[in-house]
């Protein structure tokens, strides 16, 4: 059976630390920006931690939503890139082939949101982070569009591996950067496909919500929060 | 033969022609010149024409010609985007009209030069030099007839008329 | 310069050639300067290729900028020829005839500069021909649902037929023109006229080619502005995604085509001597036409606003405020004053009404419909549906100066045509005289 990559994240676990933030930087060779690029809106966050503010000082709560590429599956920015180079591929995945891009930018202005990041420049690292890359993620040149990929290059070492040794891939065995990387284990990564997979009964319980449900474009990762 | 007579006003040109349509010449036989159209000249001279005819089966052809291409691209790498069909005919449908579209112009526009003789170079008929304000009328006849003729184009209203060089 | 032999005395033939003749100092000068404008526009754009799209100022969430204004606005002002060409030409409004060839040209060239800002705002313009359907090495074919292809069909298709619908009636122009001209011109004129001789045959041809081509440039034109409407509302960016945009950018399209013509005409017929035949009948005409396209455009805009507001859905609204009371306030009222105001008050009354208001309510338009496109573009963009996007753009130097290049580009395609071609149709001006 083929896989349906999922994510679940708790939102009453997660405390904004943004470990995920800064592990998704490492693992995906995310070009840095300086100061003046970010302040001009060009800094790159596959995923970020949105903080909404509920009430009045001083009875404030805060929540904090990581926001990463839901991988719809009726994504918006799909049919409108002219040269296929973000196409929804069989594991359910939203993938962002860099060699396609021309850069039209089509996609990231369709995106309801806002996780699509373009290279403006040629992406440069401050000595010595260039030394720290890692070599199973390509880096992007300027013109083209990239997103988060739920670490397709982990899913693919994942499966390799399990294909080699004649068994099944297990359910949490997939880990992205952030999943990983979260000390508050509010991210849960698997198989929608598998009804036992853990996954798929948080996205089944009561407390799953999704983002932007009313737009139809159908995303995969769920917000567990306690009330709707 | 050929015989060419200037006239200074459209209306002595209709009644030439007419007189030379009695005299049993055809619109093969006949050719008005100007520097901008006569309108009782095209009336009087039959050119048929197959430029809608041509226009409207180069749209359908190019129009279906578009579909057949867009659902063999779309088919011939089976990409999925967003949830839609591999091949959508409302998606296709702007493909469709446009192509139409072009498909009409290019033939019109290729219909106009064949018709026109502007592609296809025919036997070089000599052809008057045109003057502004002016309109030439050029009648292909027989030697024998030629005198004739050319007192039915005087009579018409004609400002002069030559023989240009024999032609066979 | 080679020289036109004189002809006999023949006023209009006279006034029409003069131009060809020669060239006098202010228009070198003109050339010059629009040249050297144009050629910077260009520099920009290989500064902006090596360096990378970075340095336009565009950003997270506005991934669109001032290169697709641009890209709407002229695509728009190409609408100027065909409304008057084909349209005028399919009523058969005689007071169209000077003005047609002046129409049909802006068409060609507008769409020229226009087809060229998908290529300017691509991060990777040197591959852009990967838009191009044709067998490669990935196996890959272009994504026909997207409405970039779209877009590619419906330009190509509205260019061709432009050049050829103005090509057409320049033809029996070129020939006469080959008669009198010797050198290089001659030659040019000798080789476009394609052995044109005026024959009732060639007449009919022409002119069944020529009200067969009315009607389809009228049905294309509708498509590709529309085609450039769909860019945005297919997508789901909040009030993008109406159903009211193709109208909407077609109304805007021919009231922006119309300005624009109004404007060349009032030039034109300064620099040309052209007082004879552009009359103050017809810039009267074209006002009232004007005024027509801004009480449409000013209903669909209302269509549009009030129907938004009164929806009330959140991720709109927030668009909309921003339009109507918040960052983007001060321009859309300059819009409205530009579009609707003005054109009201200038052109409503027959006492108000001559050619020099026209004219100004022309540029007042022109400058409106630009704002127009930014303020459809940009608010749409800085207001993502997810509120921690928002962002706000602002272009840089090279953005801006690409745009001004843009114009003095199509200044100077002007110039040249100007001085190549005559301005009016001297056939089909004469053709009311014979008639």
């Amino acid at each position: 059976m083929e896989h349906r990559w999922g994510m679940a994240i708790d939102l009453d676990r997660c405390t904004g630390c943004e470990a995920c933030v800064a592990a998704c930087h490492a693992e995906n060779n995310l070009p840095l920006s300086d100061p003046a690029e970010a302040e001009k809106g060009r800094a790159f966050h596959w995923i970020r931690v949105d903080r909404y503010y509920e009430g009045e000082f001083p009875d404030i709560r805060m929540k904090y939503m990581p926001v990463l590429c839901q991988q719809c599956e009726e994504a918006p920015c799909e049919p409108v890139c002219p040269t296929y180079a973000t196409y929804h591929n069989a594991e359910g995945l939203n993938v962002q082939v860099y060699n396609r891009c021309v850069g039209t930018r089509y996609c990231g202005n369709n995106c309801p949101y806002s996780v699509r990041f373009f290279n403006w420049f040629e992406p440069q690292w401050p000595e010595p982070l260039e030394l720290q890359h890692n070599p199973d993620v390509s880096i992007r040149p300027s013109g083209v569009m990239e997103k988060c990929t739920f670490c397709i290059q982990r899913i693919q070492r994942v499966k390799r591996d399990a294909k080699a040794e004649g068994r099944p891939v297990a359910d949490g065995e997939v880990q992205p950067a952030c999943v990983q990387s979260c000390p508050a284990e509010a991210m849960t990564f698997g198989d929608l496909n598998d009804p036992e997979s853990k996954v798929s009964r948080l996205a089944a319980s009561g407390r799953a919500t999704r983002l932007l449900e009313d737009l139809g474009a159908k995303p995969k990762v769920f917000y567990l929060q306690r009330a709707k | 033969m050929i015989l060419t007579a200037d006239f200074d006003d459209p209306r002595s040109v209709a009644s030439a022609i007419v007189a030379l349509q009695a005299r049993g010449y055809g619109a093969e036989e006949i050719d008005v010149f100007s520097t901008a159209p006569v309108e009782l000249a095209q009336v009087l001279l039959e050119r048929p024409s197959r430029m809608s005819l041509v226009a409207v089966t180069s749209a359908v052809v190019f129009g279906l010609s578009a579909i057949a291409f867009v659902h063999y691209t779309q088919n011939d790498y089976r990409i999925v985007t967003g949830g839609m069909p591999i091949f959508s005919w409302w998606s296709t449908g702007v493909i469709f009209y446009e192509f139409t579209m072009f498909g009409s112009i290019s033939a019109t526009f290729v219909m106009f030069l064949l018709e026109s003789g502007l592609l296809g170079r025919r036997r070089a008929v000599p052809v008057p030099v045109l003057e502004a304000g002016r309109i030439h009328l050029r009648l292909l006849c027989e030697a024998e007839d030629a005198a004739p003729a050319a007192d039915c184009l005087y009579q018409a209203g004609a400002a002069s008329v030559e023989k240009m060089e024999e032609w066979a | 310069m080679d020289t036109v032999v004189e002809t006999r005395a023949d006023n209009l033939r006279e006034t029409l050639w003069r131009p060809l003749r020669g060239a006098s100092r202010s228009y070198m000068v003109a050339l010059a300067v629009t040249f050297l404008l144009g050629a910077l526009g260009l520099g920009c754009w290989s500064y902006q290729i090596v360096r990378g799209i970075g340095v336009a100022g565009i950003r997270r969430p506005t991934m669109w900028g001032l290169y697709l204004v641009n890209f709407v606005f002229w695509i728009g002002i190409s609408h100027a020829g065909t409304l008057i060409s084909a349209i005028l030409r399919l009523t058969d409004a005689g007071w169209r005839k000077p003005v047609t060839r002046i129409a049909e040209a802006i068409t060609v060239f507008a769409l020229m500069i226009g087809a060229m800002f998908p290529i300017i705002h691509l991060g990777r313009p040197l591959i852009f021909f990967w838009l191009i359907p044709y067998p490669n090495s990935r196996l890959l074919w272009p994504n026909f649902r997207s409405p970039l292809l779209w877009d590619l069909t419906a330009i190509v298709t509205y260019l061709s037929g432009s050049i050829i619908y103005l090509y057409l009636p320049l033809i029996p122009d070129l020939a006469e023109l080959a008669q009198h001209a010797a050198g290089w011109r001659g030659r040019l004129y000798r080789l476009l006229s394609v052995g044109w001789t005026g024959s009732d045959r060639q007449w009919r041809a022409l002119e069944r080619a020529m009200h067969r081509m009315a009607g389809m440039i009228l049905a294309v034109a509708v498509s590709v502005h529309t085609v450039v409407a769909w860019d945005f509302a297919m997508a789901v960016a909040p009030l993008w995604h109406s159903t009211i945009f193709g109208p909407y950018f077609v109304a805007g399209a021919i009231f922006s085509g119309i300005a624009a013509l109004l404007l060349a005409m009032a030039i034109i017929r300064k620099l040309l001597h052209l007082e004879a035949y552009v009359q103050p009948v017809h810039f009267d005409n074209l006002g009232k036409l004007l005024l027509l396209m801004s009480l449409l455009w000013f209903y669909f805009t209302i269509s549009e606003n009030l129907t938004t507001w009164y929806g009330n859905s959140p991720a709109e609204m927030n668009v909309f405020g921003s339009r109507a009371r918040g960052p983007f306030a001060p321009y859309f009222w300059v819009m409205v004053f530009c579009n609707f105001v003005v054109p009201f008050l200038l052109l409503s009354s027959k006492r108000v009404r001559s050619a020099r208001t026209v004219t100004i309510a022309s540029v007042t338009v022109l400058a409106g419909m630009w704002l127009e496109r930014y303020l459809i573009i940009l608010p749409t963009l800085s207001y993502p549906r997810l509120a921690a996007a928002t962002g706000f753009y602002k272009p840089t130097w090279v953005e801006i100066s690409i745009t001004v290049s843009t114009f003095a580009a199509m200044t100077m395609f002007y110039l040249i045509f100007c001085k190549l071609f005559p301005a009016i149709a001297v056939w089909e001006y004469k053709h009311d005289s014979h008639s």
